[in-house]
């Protein structure tokens, strides 16, 4: 009986799963696989997909973090992404406060322009955009950028925000303005934290779009110094002597930090933090 | 503490208007409930006073100082709300002490008022609880000693009671009552309950669709409801009220319902060939022994609430119902013939008492 049930459940929850799984995640092994492996390797045997641990060869990280600048990206990205990140979960978060509990002439407008902007899509945006930082002369700059992903992902965490504190019951803040808050005090002392899911969401959105962001780094950025990671992904794939290895190790570093920081921020996504506040 | 005055007070919500022209006068130490179906704009009220929301027109002094410039925290009010809206972060003790440390109260006397609070309502041992483990009673408690502990110049309770089941409610109510006395406070209490309205107000004031209907004693307002509204939302069961015709027969005014007539229901004879509504208290009718001249009704139906049974009759084309006698046997299709005191009788001119 028991093995019976299991045995159909086999068949149509977990192989479906696993192939799905193989299908995803195989280029993701071949990165990995490849980057541990010298060129001659490489070169010499392409269809094995096997590892041998005892061969692993760390010299293509070594190459690229420290001969062909990759510290400097990965320390470039680091830094976009993070102070985007902070930018855009201060101001999503007072934007989002102000359109969901304050009245305010254009409230309405505001609320839909948040949309509007969002669906420009950012091929038909980086041209003008690149015109007009040339002529401004700021166009070779990674605070540009970060002012550009700003734009891009300050709509959709205000959107995520402004539906959260709409669900967030209004008189647990009358009860805080009651017993002494200023508006300021109540979002700081008792909106933030139980938006904390709300507001890790956004912060893991914005950084992966900071962080995995091309386009707009291939067309501003010129001097090697100011290249994100992906920017020097890119530089490092057309390079003349185009080593497999080396562009596998950066797609590597590339990929990792994305996956520890949404790994860091998952157990904050949890739903319910306001349990216990009602009636119920 | 404080004294209440509420001047004026309009506020509509786009087109619907929430109150009109609202007065009030609540005394230091007073307990006033704000009485009223839902909707009336009660709530509305207490919010106003409050400074959640703001007024359109009109203004709210504590101890005849206008206060309606000042930010809900500067005006130093305590509130309890339906919905408890306890912050569901914090531990009891954070909730119970939050207020106090917002308004720079020291560390050694909000742990002594915590202490004082949470023993007047039984909650020591919760302390240290979030509010998700709590059960629905002890997060009402919670909510009231949040109030309580803060010692403010007025409490004001949002249908505090209305989550809890009937026996906690009952409880919860004497207890409240006890509470208020001990502490002396200006309560003004939103229900929508007469028996909470009648149990605990020294004031009642009667409340529908943004006008206030009666102000006065829990006793005045029962006994002699200022109009329609007022007589048909205090009682259970419902007044009997009927609408008709004063008559003159051989010189004394009658009233002439649908179906029926009255005599001798204490009209003045200046209501002639007026239309008038007369109510009548369920209890305020006897079954007179026969034979009786009085007016007949027969019986439909006899409903049990427990501690009374109430007769469900037809008095000519209307219903009719009194409270039976405690030793009635009476059944569905007997006619029995009516004493009404005409001390007892409401009688309403274009729906106002008279």
């Amino acid at each position: 009986m028991v093995g019976e049930r299991f045995g159909s459940k086999l068949v149509k929850f977990y192989i479906p799963l696993i192939l799905y799984l193989v299908f995803l995640l195989f280029p993701f092994y071949w990165m990995v696989v490849s980057s541990f492996k010298p060129l001659e390797e490489l070169l010499m045997d392409p269809a094995n997909l096997g590892l041998d641990i005892r061969r692993i060869d760390f010299r293509a990280y070594y190459e690229v973090l420290f001969e062909h600048g990759f510290i400097r990206y990965i320390s470039n990205s680091v830094y976009v992404s993070i102070i985007t990140v902070l930018f855009s979960v201060t101001l999503a978060t007072v934007g989002g406060y102000a359109a969901t509990r304050l009245r305010f002439r254009g409230r309405a407008f505001m609320s839909y322009s948040i949309l509007v902007i969002y669906m420009f899509p950012a091929i038909v945006l980086v041209i003008p955009l690149y015109v007009v930082f040339s002529h401004m002369g700021l166009r070779d700059s990674i605070h540009v950028l970060m002012l550009v992903y700003l734009a891009q992902t300050l709509p959709v965490a205000l959107y995520m925000l402004r539906s959260y504190f709409q669900n967030l019951p209004v008189e647990i803040e009358y009860a805080g303005m009651t017993d002494g808050c200023s508006r300021l005090g109540v979002i700081w002392r008792i909106v933030i934290p139980l938006s904390a899911p709300a507001l890790a969401s956004v912060a893991l959105y914005t950084f992966m779009i900071a962080w995995n962001e091309f386009l707009f780094a291939f067309m501003f950025l010129d001097t090697p110094e100011k290249f994100t990671l992906s920017r020097g992904v890119v530089q490092l794939a057309g390079s003349v002597h185009l080593s497999k290895q080396l562009v596998m190790a950066a797609s590597v570093m590339v990929t990792i930090p994305i996956l520890v920081v949404f790994l860091l921020f998952e157990r904050h996504l949890v739903r319910g933090l306001t349990a216990g506040a009602m009636k119920g | 503490m404080a004294s209440l005055t509420v001047k004026g007070i309009t506020k509509a919500f786009g087109k619907i208007r929430a109150l009109a022209d609202v007065d009030l006068d609540v005394e230091d130490g007073e307990f006033c409930v704000l009485l009223g179906p839902s909707g009336c704009g009660k709530s509305t009220l207490l919010n106003i006073i409050a400074g959640l929301i703001p007024q359109d027109q009109g203004s709210v002094l504590f101890s005849g100082r206008p206060v309606d410039h000042l930010a809900p925290r500067e005006r130093d009010v305590a509130m309890v709300f339906q919905s408890y809206a306890l912050y569901p972060h914090m531990t009891v003790a954070e909730n119970l002490g939050f207020g106090l440390r917002m308004h720079g109260v020291p560390r050694p006397v909000i742990r002594e008022r915590l202490q004082e609070a949470a023993q007047l309502l039984g909650i020591e041992d919760l302390l240290q609880r979030k509010p998700r483990e709590l059960s629905g009673g002890q997060r009402q408690r919670v909510a009231m000693g949040r109030a309580l502990v803060r010692r403010p110049n007025l409490f004001l309770l949002d249908e505090p009671l209305s989550n809890l089941d009937a026996r906690l409610r009952a409880n919860v109510r004497i207890e409240l009552k006890r509470i208020h006395r001990q502490i002396k406070g200006t309560f003004v209490y939103v229900t929508h309950d007469q028996v909470e309205a009648m149990t605990l107000g020294e004031k009642v004031v009667v409340m529908g669709e943004g006008k206030m209907h009666q102000i006065g004693t829990p006793e005045a307002i029962y006994s002699s409801p200022a109009n329609r509204f007022v007589a048909t939302f205090i009682g259970s069961p419902e007044m009997n009220v009927y609408e008709g015709k004063v008559v003159n027969k051989d010189g004394v005014p009658c009233f002439q319902g649908a179906g029926f007539f009255l005599t001798e229901v204490g009209l003045q004879p200046d209501l002639a060939e007026k239309e008038v509504e007369l109510g009548i208290r369920p209890e305020d009718i006897a079954i007179a022994h026969e034979p009786a001249t009085g007016p007949r009704a027969t019986v439909e139906m006899i409903s049990n609430t427990g501690s009374e049974r109430y007769i469900h009759a037809r008095l000519g084309n209307e219903p009719l119902t009194l409270l039976a006698p405690k030793d009635t046997a009476l059944q569905p299709g007997r006619v029995i013939s009516l004493d009404i005191d005409p001390a007892k009788v409401h009688i309403f001119y274009r729906g106002r008492r008279i």
